[in-house]
């Protein structure tokens, strides 16, 4: 050591007005005291710190201040570039609030090189589990990790397993649900494409644990380089002799394929999922029987989310209770969340269960920009629901997301601000839904459809109260009536914007407003008398005469004419008609 | 070679060792959406062209979606850096400024990693 440069990074976190001129005033306090050679200053794009004023950490040192003032900078570089001292007043203690346990090899390994797996511990959890041949103690550790499934519903891993197990059946598989479909998720592609091994590995593991000799991976087709991955993935696995036959040069054989998923969402759902394998039309059926007794082919099945599986080969290694000590009390480990919509830093993230929206939104994802109010966050997709901001300090796991009225879901996580219609919100995700239902059963085919209509009449201004409770009505008839959980939850959108954003409807309804100036229906047109040019071309091209006026007396439109078709809006030059609800 | 539970420990990790100095562009879909293919080609052109001992590499994605594309650099004497909204611009930048003349480039840090033998041979 000692012959590495120090490094000043700086970064204005409020605004990033200032970044230019501290990095300058350092270097000229560093040139000041002939220190020049020994530091060199930097301009951080990220410091992962939001909102702390001006930041600047000292490396290798690792010395974060907070807040720093024109007047520091000359402490600090008395204090920790001259010497390896600190300044106490403005120190700040960052903490990494992620744990990568899924996305541990993620953006380390190449992904299309065994040896790089193998060189992060990989395959060792199998090792492992074929060096104990005790199917048992596998499920054993599973259980005591606490694991439950991560692609929403969170049932108990080891469960599923176990049932499987139990069964006396000479065939048995195991699925890999790759199908992801919510909305905004994205998590299974990114450690598809950044880590299949520790996929392969996984179900390999799950393969032996219930006494499978073969496993599928069901991936949609639109991931073509997740599916090239993984397909390279298992050439490679197979020829280190770790799939096909006797695996590790024990009497353990397992072999996996690809099916490729085309792209209906409700083959998420499991009994859809295995139909689809079997080559029929993917419709779900009844449950039960589930498929861990009766699955593909009418054999016991179990399947698992990318995610899930992903966290098995980390258990095996290092012990269930290393994973049950992360996490909540019913919820153990970490989720990974893919944070997207009104959020500064857009990421993939893996954070404990039990972390606070609050944490994720601001610390992590660095709030939300152009200072907007932030509005709510909406997990799971469109199963799941929003959670407004007063709820952010909940701790996240699945019983209070539930109880929360939304769910885990895959983990999907958007960030709505005061931009966000609520009403709007609710009838994209519906709309989703109706379009991929997969129209089997009457509750989620006509109940959606009727849903739909009636939020597009609220959103167009023609809604009533009797909407609403048509609404209420419809929703808990699909939730107790639908065949699988598409349709089961695809009114909860609609029932949790009712439930936290009750006021949004009723100012579509009663006021015929939006208030987020998303409803384009409820858009109202006017002419800005300080801007108009008088030209006249919003006159000219109205069709239905709305406008009236002239060169000298300035134009205004008709309100009761107004038929919100926008083309007074688009065709004006000068940005003189506004639109929206004042 | 296969693998077995014996030769495991002996065999599983005696792939090629990697070469200290290594420059990791982020391929997923996400990165190379974002341009990180054209990236990749550029840093691996700009080594060979410098006749630079360093391996280019690719991974997948480390969740920073916004700071996409990611370019992680190790090179000697200087520190271990995680580059991000990288163009061809910056790419040619981070040979020829940070492998080469050991300096640091502005505006494009998302972080520096702390390791015990920061860059040092």
């Amino acid at each position: 050591m000692g012959k590495l440069k120090k490094i000043i990074l700086v970064k204005d976190t409020a605004n990033n007005k200032e970044t230019v001129r501290f990095a300058e005033l350092f270097n000229s306090a560093l040139r000041d005291r002939a220190l020049d050679e020994q530091a060199q200053v930097v301009r951080a794009a990220d410091i992962n710190i939001y909102n702390q004023g001006v930041v600047v950490r000292i490396m290798p040192s690792d010395i974060t201040y907070v807040n720093v003032n024109e007047k520091d900078i000359d402490m600090i570089i008395r204090k920790s570039i001259k010497n390896n001292d600190i300044v106490k007043e403005i120190l700040a203690k960052p903490e990494d609030k992620q744990i990568r346990i899924v996305l541990r090899n993620c953006g380390n390994v190449d992904p299309e090189n065994i040896e790089d797996y193998l060189a992060a511990d990989g395959y060792l959890g199998l090792k492992k589990v074929l060096e104990l041949d005790d199917r048992d103690k596998v499920i054993e550790e599973i259980k005591k990790s606490g694991l439950r499934g991560r692609g929403g519903g969170g049932f108990p891993t080891w469960m599923k397993w176990n049932f499987a197990k139990e069964q006396d059946n000479e065939t048995k598989f195991i699925i890999c649900n790759a199908d992801e479909g919510d909305p905004g998720a994205y998590m299974d592609r990114s450690v598809l494409e950044g880590d299949p091994h520790t996929v392969v590995e996984g179900m390999i593991i799950a393969g032996f644990a219930i006494g499978a000799k073969k496993g599928y991976f069901y991936i949609r087709a639109e991931y073509p380089l997740a599916i090239l991955r993984v397909n390279l993935a298992l050439s490679q696995a197979r020829e280190k002799g770790l799939l096909g036959q006797n695996i590790l040069g024990t009497d353990f054989s397992f072999e996996l394929e690809i099916r490729l998923g085309a792209g209906a969402f409700v083959c998420g759902e499991e009994t859809a999922l295995i139909a689809s394998i079997e080559g029929k039309r993917g419709c779900p059926v009844p449950r039960p029987p589930y498929p861990s007794v009766i699955g593909l082919w009418g054999k016991p099945t179990v399947i698992n989310n990318v995610e899930t599986l992903s966290s098995v080969a980390p258990i095996i290694c290092k012990g269930g209770d290393w994973l049950a000590k992360i996490g909540t009390e019913k919820s153990k480990g970490t989720k990974v969340f893919a944070l997207t919509g009104k959020i500064a830093n857009s990421s993939l993230i893996e954070v404990p269960m039990g972390i606070t929206f609050r944490e994720i939104v601001y610390d992590i994802g660095g709030g939300v920009p152009d200072n907007k109010n932030i509005k709510a966050v909406q997990t799971g997709g469109p199963s799941g629901g929003v959670i407004p901001e007063k709820f952010f300090d909940t701790p996240i796991d699945y019983e209070n997301l539930q109880n929360l009225g939304s769910i885990m879901g895959s983990g999907g996580m958007i960030v709505m601000d005061e931009d966000d219609c609520m009403v709007d919100i609710a009838k994209f995700y519906l709309k989703f839904c109706v379009d991929e239902s997969c129209g089997k059963c009457a509750p989620c085919r006509i109940g959606g459809k009727q849903m739909l209509d009636l939020l597009t009449e609220i959103s167009e201004g023609k809604g009533t109260q009797e909407h609403i409770e048509k609404l209420k009505t419809i929703s808990h008839t699909m939730q107790k009536a639908s065949l699988c959980g598409l349709g089961q939850t695809a009114p909860n959108p609609v029932m949790s914007t009712l439930k936290y954003f009750e006021n949004e409807y009723i100012d579509h309804i009663e006021h015929k407003k939006c208030t987020a100036g998303k409803c384009e229906s409820l858009y109202e047109y006017k002419v800005i008398e300080e801007k108009c040019r008088r030209c006249g071309l919003c006159k000219r091209n109205c069709p239905v005469d709305a406008i009236v006026g002239d060169k000298d007396e300035g134009y205004k439109i008709i309100q009761e004419k107004c038929i919100k078709c926008g083309k007074c809006y688009e065709v004006c030059k000068f940005e003189a008609i506004s639109r929206g609800n004042n | 070679m296969k693998l077995t539970i014996d030769n495991f420990e002996q065999e599983s990790k005696s792939g090629k060792p990697k070469n200290k100095n290594w420059i990791k562009v982020g391929l997923s879909t996400c990165g190379i959406a974002a341009g990180a293919d054209v990236v990749f080609e550029t840093i691996q052109k700009a080594v060979k062209e410098n006749k630079l001992d360093v391996s280019v590499f690719r991974t997948g994605c480390a969740g920073k979606c916004y700071a996409e594309p990611l370019v992680e650099v190790k090179a000697e004497g200087v520190a271990r850096v995680v580059y991000g909204g990288v163009d061809k611009d910056t790419a040619e930048k981070i040979v020829q400024k940070h492998v080469m003349a050991k300096q640091l480039i502005d505006d494009h840090i998302y972080s520096i990693i702390k390791e015990e033998d920061n860059g040092e041979a």
